[in-house]
């Protein structure tokens, strides 16, 4: 039996060339007997981990390399690192490529491999045109063999070409030459024949082509796929020698990634023996200042246990890492929290690296660092967003660029980009493309045959079935790597010799080529600097609580468990509010009804794809109703299972019972969760699931139960939360509930500074302010700075009063100020100019004129502002300020050079007729609706009215209900409500269903449209901005929803708002009795062949759709 | 639709789009969502600048002085035509006017809305803005009230930048009645002259004059007769004339002709117009006399000089850069240079379709290698064949590709050995040496995708002949019983 080993193969990773994941290629290389593989992808080694992982999980031996491309004309050369030295230097020669090329490229030349390619082995591929590189072969050889003695040889292919034999020939007389092996191999593209398809639309993609016009750009056959030993011999019959050499090289690359044991970084701290005792040092100070009453016995036992883990795993340099880089954010005054399942150690709290206190929330510390895993502890800080840069940076300076990195993300091609791309590669007209990717909803990888029968084309047609089939099997391969958001790797060692560094997109910021699945399978420590928009929110509404209540709170400092907290969010009044201001977290509140911290941990982790996939929601809800007894399906899930009442609901709790119910070991868990999580493909899930469910039945538990704590997993796979993250959310849940409580005012302006972050936009939050009492100001020059703040109300009318639905909150609320909505509110000003204007106002301005002249801003600028409405306080109107605006420049729509350009023209008019002499503008008042409609336009938001209001009258005629009824109607009443799109939702859990919220100038209704009724009024439910639907309603639990039965898009209606358009069109009217127009309209009589044809559109053409009222009318916000 | 604003949108669209509430600047990708049945096409400037030329030649009819206002609207300069459409009372006249070329348009198949005015402005601002909205047909402004019908208007309708109209709409400005009597300094000082020139344009106040449609030839010239000519001789010397004039121009610009056009003006107003293309820039008056002589003589009956041409007009249609080659030694060039001219000729009299030449063409399959096209529309740089050699191997193709390969019977050895006798057209043939199989898979995507793959061989056979044969589809994996084919000869 001939023994062979393919040590050149390329996976999706060479991006547009390699046709197989690296998974299929390990799969099918054990299949047909392969003695090893060998993974050479284009200079990268990104694909290298994941074949390590599953080669091993196929029982294969492996040899990573890299596929040497050069930029000098040399002919590419494959590289496998023998040692771990050896791959250490292979990672510093692409590194240095990498580094001075622009991302994704790597600029190489000769001479560095020969500077860097000891200990490699190497084999110099001949190309498959003779002439497509510009050094000869021989001169290849003979440099690198000059220089690397025995570690060079010949790569020959038998890619089925005219004269395959006599180019062996030739290449087995050069190697002879050159005195150096001669080595077979197929050069490899893809894992099976099938895939020669897919490879020719990857070619089209890469060189911008239609297969048409590709030519002979594409293979010319199906050849280079994975071939089993007995192929390749009787292909290289003429030189068995060279299926040999395979062999040999094979046995001298002993390296393996598992080689790669990770260094935790130094972290000498001065005064002390090692990490372990400073550590020990900080824990002790830190729970000082915590508990400045003496530490509980609970938590002093805690923190020795924990200790000694650490101890024992020697994880002490990781949390003084964590350490370092939280004490320097606290240093700048940056806040942040630490979360994953180390942070929530009371060791962690002691060192402030997060503020769950260990006494208020009783954590499961079962996935504290496991100690039979030898996993590295997971600890994800998240930082202030608009100030992580500085932590970002602090860390490069810190460790240097050499030994600190962000880990990578692979962009894959999802549903929708795959269909472009490959429509484009068939040569597919931009329009049909376009029609098929266009109906794809959001991400889905489903649909694409309904999407295609929609657009109008048939799936069953020869070209769009392969466009559809092959677009399915691009889905999911890596397109280019990109920057995790924040995950770090900081290594002792450098991090170049890890692996490959490359430049990032944003300037200042390089990345390794492993994306975090890959670090953490190689056990690699990776702490994750994430931005999260809340803590800014709260970052500031501290401190405004602190300048203008003198009030000092940190999150940890906010008073805990008070009850109005509580009550407000059994209300389901949560817009705002950290991640259960979502539509399907509000239906949740009013029946979980939290009444304490561990509950909001509960809240927080039940509506995500594992329990609601798990089917466990239901059941945990009628157990907390007190509906259904809490049970457990076996006395020994107990202590699993004993704080959600007996229902799984974090990933902790359902690998919990794969361990304790199926019998798994803890690594099986854990290879099965990584398996949902990262390897769909690769088909041992099947095994996996058998064993799981089997497991359990045979342990005694009910098939229906396994298969739900399995589809949970699976659901997990998605979209992974462990208790620990929810916990260190459900801090800032109650933070900003704490807040939203007790200080709306200061959290509704905190949290329109920390914009664009959460559900809703900044007229859904200030809205929500007004109806919780708070007084909004408007934008004015005069008042208002940047950001949105507090203003004092001394002796001023009473503040707004609470809306009715709000009444509960009588008498809670502190807030005694006004927001002041700030410039930055208004859309298209630049901050540092509106800063100028607030540096310069002192007293005030008194005029438009003072204002540019004392300011220097141009009169675009100064538009803007009058088109804000931002001169109320000098007595001008929106349509007088823009009057006199326009006056600045002194002509033409050129003036928008800024107001040093205008100078001359200024004085110009002046010198001709004083400005102030000029007749009286007498301009017509602007109506309300205009108002509204522009503040909408240049605000997003009217303090004025809502624009529904206008309407009212006539919706009330029609029968159609104001929102606020629909609290006081039963249940199962056909109604039928009117407003503006705020989100249009499609939750990948819900089967179809679309959640549409409606507001009027009532309030909000929630609307449910089912699939077969979006289906119908497909064109309403996403293009419209004003909706008027029908449908039956439904209450229960203080939960309301509307099921649509119809939708009618009634954007038209608000065309009353520009109300003086209306009158004039009277105006029209009337003229035309009064000059007679001749009108031809019925004189010709067209045949109906000729009125066919004449489609006449334009006619007269109403007002831009851009400008009418609608469209300034959001747009709605989409959510999958 | 077109792309614009980094999306596919909505370029134009019809009543019925419009009905089900698409609007023009949408993103097709919205307006798909929201009607799934929606029929698009790639908006196309060139044919609609092109038709709208069309329509403005045929107004000719009606006056000289015809203006385009792209993309979509013509401008006619009426004075003193309207009078020939009906009687004396040019009032009636330009009511007849209309009701001749509004319904023939329309007869068309054109949408049309038609404005009269006593200026160009006020006729322009009715023709879009006059009347209820979708309204087809025409408004006439009787004379000396342009003002009072102008004022209901819009202010878009004075022709102003759309940056114009959406400021003054927001100081509350939206209607000419707004402004036509508010003070004017204040209104230019904001809004620029331009507004004023415009109002005064409209209203009368201001002369404009409207530019008519000049001829696009680049380059043409003509010669006026004072004495018509009607023979053919007259007509050639005249040409013959034309072109050395022409071509003295076409050198002073570096420029060569592609397209020629010959327009003979006769006495009574009827034009003739004959038009030639060429294969490669041209301006030897010679070679442009004997193009248009084909032309002639295959014309002849038909060029009818009545009463006599009294103008004739040579004019270049297309051109490219020619920057004059210098006399050549070589044999080449020059054949090259004769080869074209033969093309040219040949086109002239034939068609230049009907003379065509061979064009290599990138693909692995041997018999859609080269294709044949139209020789004039061959660029020299586009002929480039690949060598078909390996190093030492000889070619790799045959000289001769049968037009369709013809089946074999064989002896081969299995998987992809190669032959080792075969019979062709009855005869046997023995077969010494061969090289292969050389792999070409089916061109997957086009129709009949799943051809089969081919192996193909160089043989040569005991007496020295050789082949080109293939096995069709591969052993096992793709058949179990392939079938052999002899595709060329090779010298």
């Amino acid at each position: 039996m001939t023994r062979y080993a393919e040590l050149c193969a390329a996976t999706n990773f060479s991006f547009l060339r390699g046709a197989s994941h690296p998974e299929e290629l390990a799969v099918a290389a054990s299949q047909l007997g392969l003695a090893g593989l060998g993974i050479c992808d284009r200079n990268s080694l990104a694909g290298i981990v994941r074949t390590h992982l599953a080669a091993k999980e196929a029982g294969l031996r492996y040899a990573p390399g890299c596929r040497l491309v050069f930029s000098d004309g040399t002919p590419d050369v494959l590289a496998w690192p023998r040692d771990r030295t050896a791959h250490g230097r292979l990672t510093r020669l692409l590194t240095l490529g990498n580094r001075r090329a622009p991302k994704g490229q790597c600029h190489l030349a000769l001479d560095d491999l020969r500077e860097w390619g000891e200990g490699l082995e190497l084999g110099v591929i001949p190309p498959a045109q003779p002439t497509a590189s510009k050094t000869p072969i021989r001169e290849t050889l003979r440099a690198l063999a000059g220089t690397f003695p025995e570690a060079v040889r010949l790569i020959a292919t038998m890619p089925h070409g005219p004269d395959d034999r006599r180019r062996l020939a030739g290449l087995a007389h050069m190697a002879g030459e050159a005195g150096v092996p001669l080595m077979a191999s197929n050069d490899v593209l893809y894992h099976a024949p099938h895939r020669r398809r897919l490879q020719d639309v990857l070619t089209c993609i890469r060189e911008h082509v239609t297969l048409h016009d590709a030519g002979r750009r594409l293979e010319a056959n199906a050849e280079r796929h994975l071939k089993g030993p007995a192929d390749m011999a009787r292909l290289f019959r003429a030189h068995p020698e060279a299926i040999d050499e395979t062999l040999r090289l094979l046995e001298r690359l002993t390296f393996s990634l598992d080689d790669l044991a990770y260094e935790y970084p130094d972290e000498p701290v001065e005064g002390f023996a090692d990490p372990q005792a400073a550590l020990e040092h900080f824990t002790e100070e830190g729970a000082k200042f915590r508990y400045p009453d003496g530490v509980p016995d609970k938590v002093r036992a805690a923190i020795r246990y924990e200790l000694n883990l650490i101890r024992e795993l020697q994880y002490a340099p990781y949390f003084l890492t964590v350490f370092d880089i939280v004490r320097f954010a606290r240093s700048r005054g940056i806040l942040c929290q630490g979360r994953g399942s180390a942070a929530n150690s009371a060791v962690c709290f002691c060192l402030g690296i997060t503020e769950v206190d260990p006494t208020r929330a009783d954590l499961l510390f079962e996935r504290f660092i496991s100690p039979e895993r030898r996993e590295p502890p997971d600890i994800d800080v998240d930082f202030e967003h608009e100030r992580r840069e500085e932590v970002i940076q602090y860390i490069y300076a810190r460790y240097s660029r050499e030994r600190a990195g962000l880990a990578a993300t692979v962009i894959t091609y999802r549903a929708r980009s795959a269909l472009r791309e490959v429509g484009k590669a068939f040569g597919l007209s931009q329009d049909a493309v376009a029609a098929l990717a266009g109906t794809i909803w959001g991400s889905s990888k489903s649909g694409t045959q309904e999407a295609a029968l929609r657009a109008g084309l048939d799936p069953k047609e020869h070209t769009l079935s392969q466009v559809l089939e092959l677009s399915r099997a691009i889905a999911g391969f890596p397109r280019h790597l990109s920057q995790h958001v924040g995950g770090f790797v900081i290594t002792r060692g450098r991090l170049d010799e890890l692996a490959p560094v490359q430049n990032a997109a944003m300037p200042g910021r390089t990345v390794i080529e492993w994306d975090k699945d890959d670090l953490d399978a190689l056990g690699i420590m990776k702490i994750d600097v994430l931005a999260l928009g809340m803590l800014s929110a709260i970052s500031k509404a501290l401190e405004m609580l602190q300048r203008h209540y003198a009030r000092q709170l940190t999150i940890a400092t906010i008073p805990a468990e008070e009850r109005p907290v509580y009550d407000m969010l059994c209300r389901a009044d949560s817009v705002g509010v950290f991640q259960v201001e979502s539509r399907a977290q509000m239906t949740m509140l009013p029946r979980l009804r939290p009444r304490e911290f561990y509950d909001l941990v509960i809240e927080v982790a039940i509506v995500r794809p594992g329990p609601i996939q798990g089917d466990m929601v239901h059941p945990y809800l009628r157990r907390r109703q007190g509906l259904e007894e809490v049970s457990y399906p076996k006395e020994e899930l107990r202590a699993v299972l004993h704080k959600t009442l007996g229902v799984p609901l974090f990933q902790e709790q359902a690998m919990r019972i794969a361990i304790v119910a199926a019998g798994f070991t803890p690594s099986e868990a854990d290879r099965l969760r990584r398996a949902m999580a990262t390897f769909r493909r690769v088909g041992t899930i099947g095994t996996f699931q058998a064993k799981m469910i089997e497991g359990m039945a045979a342990n005694g538990y009910e098939r229906d139960f396994a298969e739900r704590c399995f589809r949970q997993i699976e659901g997990f796979g998605e979209y992974g939360f462990p208790e620990s993250h929810a916990a260190s959310f459900a801090l800032l849940v109650y933070a900003s509930s704490w807040l939203k409580c007790f200080y709306p005012d200061a959290f509704c302006a905190a949290i329109l500074n920390a914009q664009p972050m959460g559900f809703y936009a900044p007229a859904q939050l200030v809205r929500d302010a007004r109806e919780h009492g708070v007084e909004i100001r408007p934008v004015d020059i005069n008042h208002s700075g940047w950001d949105n703040d507090l203003e004092a109300r001394e002796g001023e009318a009473p503040a707004p009063p609470l809306h009715a639905n709000h009444r509960a909150m009588t008498g809670i609320s502190c807030a005694t100020h006004a927001v002041r909505l700030g410039l930055r509110q208004v859309k298209g000003l630049k901050q540092g100019e509106m800063e100028q204007l607030t540096a310069a106002r002192g007293r005030g301005y008194d005029s438009i004129r003072d204002l540019w002249l004392r300011t220097g801003l141009s009169r675009a600028t100064i538009e803007r502002l009058a088109d804000a409405d931002a001169f109320r306080s000098i007595g001008l109107d929106r349509r007088e300020a823009l009057w006199a605006a326009r006056a600045l420049a002194g002509g033409g729509m050129g003036g928008k050079t800024g107001a040093k350009a205008d100078l001359l023209p200024l004085f110009d008019v002046e010198s001709l007729g004083d400005l102030s002499r000029e007749p009286d503008a007498d301009l017509p008042p602007m109506p309300m609706g205009e108002q509204v409609v522009n503040d909408y336009r240049y605000l997003r938001m009217s303090l004025k009215a809502h624009p529904v209001s206008f309407v009212r009258t006539h919706l009330h005629r029609a029968r159609v209900r104001p929102n606020a009824e629909l609290v006081a109607t039963p249940s199962g009443r056909n109604v039928c409500v009117a407003g503006l799109v705020l989100i249009r939702q499609r939750p990948g859990t819900a089967k179809g269903v679309i959640f549409m919220t409606l507001e009027d100038e009532t309030g909000i209704a929630n609307i449910i449209v089912w699939p077969k009724v979006f289906e119908k009024f497909r064109a309403v439910v996403l293009g419209a901005r004003f909706v008027q639907v029908r449908g039956t309603l439904q209450s229960a639990e203080g939960v309301i929803h509307l099921v649509a039965h119809d939708l009618r898009d009634v954007s038209d209606l608000l065309q009353v708002l520009s109300s003086d358009a209306g009158n004039m069109d009277a105006t029209a009217r009337g003229d035309e009795v009064k000059h007679p127009v001749e009108d031809f309209r019925q004189k010709p009589r067209p045949d109906a062949r000729v009125r066919t044809l004449m489609g006449d559109t334009r006619g007269r053409e109403p007002a831009p759709r851009d400008q009418a009222p609608a469209a300034v009318m959001p747009k709605g916000r989409n959510f999958h | 639709m077109e792309e614009a604003k980094g999306a596919l949108r909505i370029a134009a669209l019809d009543a019925a789009a419009a009905r089900r509430g698409l609007c023009v600047g949408e993103p097709l990708a919205d307006a798909r969502a929201r009607v799934p049945d929606l029929v698009a096409h790639d908006a196309d400037p060139q044919a609609d600048a092109a038709l709208l030329e069309h329509i403005a030649d045929w107004c000719d009819r009606y006056t000289p002085l015809v203006a385009l206002d792209a993309p979509d609207g013509l401008l006619l300069d009426i004075t003193g035509c309207a009078h020939l459409f009906s009687g004396n009372k040019s009032d009636d006249g330009e009511r007849a006017l209309l009701d001749d070329l509004v319904p023939r348009l329309r007869a068309q198949g054109f949408a049309v809305r038609a404005g009269l005015a006593d200026t160009p402005g006020a006729a322009w601002a009715v023709a879009r803005f006059g009347g209820r909205p979708g309204l087809q047909g025409a408004i006439r402004i009787p004379p000396r009230e342009t003002r009072e019908a102008l004022l209901p208007l819009p202010l878009s309708a004075l022709r102003l930048e759309a940056d114009t109209v959406a400021a003054l709409d927001r100081v509350g400005l939206k209607r000419i009645a707004d402004i036509a009597d508010r003070p004017r300094a204040p209104l230019a000082g904001r809004f620029g002259p331009d507004l004023i020139t415009r109002l005064d344009q409209a209203m009368g106040f201001a002369e404009e004059p409207i530019s008519p449609r000049l001829p696009v030839a680049q380059l043409s010239v003509e010669r006026r007769l004072a004495e018509p000519i009607a023979r053919e001789e007259d007509v050639r010397e005249a040409l013959r004339h034309l072109a050395s004039l022409l071509a003295r121009r076409l050198e002073t610009a570096g420029l060569g002709a592609r397209a020629l056009e010959f327009t003979l003006f006769r006495v009574d107003g009827a034009v003739r117009r004959l038009v030639v293309g060429t294969g490669a820039p041209l301006r030897s008056p010679a070679r442009v006399l004997s193009l248009f002589a084909e032309k002639l003589c295959k014309a002849g009956d038909e060029l009818d000089a009545g009463f006599g041409f009294d103008l004739l007009r040579l004019s270049v249609l297309e051109s490219q850069r020619d920057d004059g080659t210098q006399i050549s030694m070589d044999e080449e060039a020059a054949q090259a240079d004769e080869l074209a001219h033969l093309i040219d000729r040949l086109g002239a009299r034939l068609g230049l379709r009907a003379v065509t030449r061979f064009l290599p063409c990138d693909t692995h399959m041997p018999e859609h290698r080269s294709a044949s096209v139209p020789a004039a529309l061959a660029r020299e740089d586009a002929l480039f064949w690949i060598a078909e050699t390996t190093g030492g191997a000889g070619p790799t193709r045959p000289l001769r590709l049968l037009d369709r390969a013809e089946p074999v019977e064989t002896v081969a050895g299995v998987p992809d050995g190669p032959p080792l006798r075969f019979r062709w057209r009855r005869a046997f043939y023995e077969i010494a040496r061969s090289e292969g199989p050389e792999r070409l898979a089916a061109q997957w995507w086009t129709r009949g995708a799943d051809a089969p793959t081919r192996d193909y061989f160089r043989v040569e056979d005991t007496a020295g002949r050789r082949f080109w044969l293939y096995r069709e589809g591969l052993y096992e994996r793709e058949t179990a019983a392939p079938r052999w084919y002899l595709h060329g000869l090779f010298a």
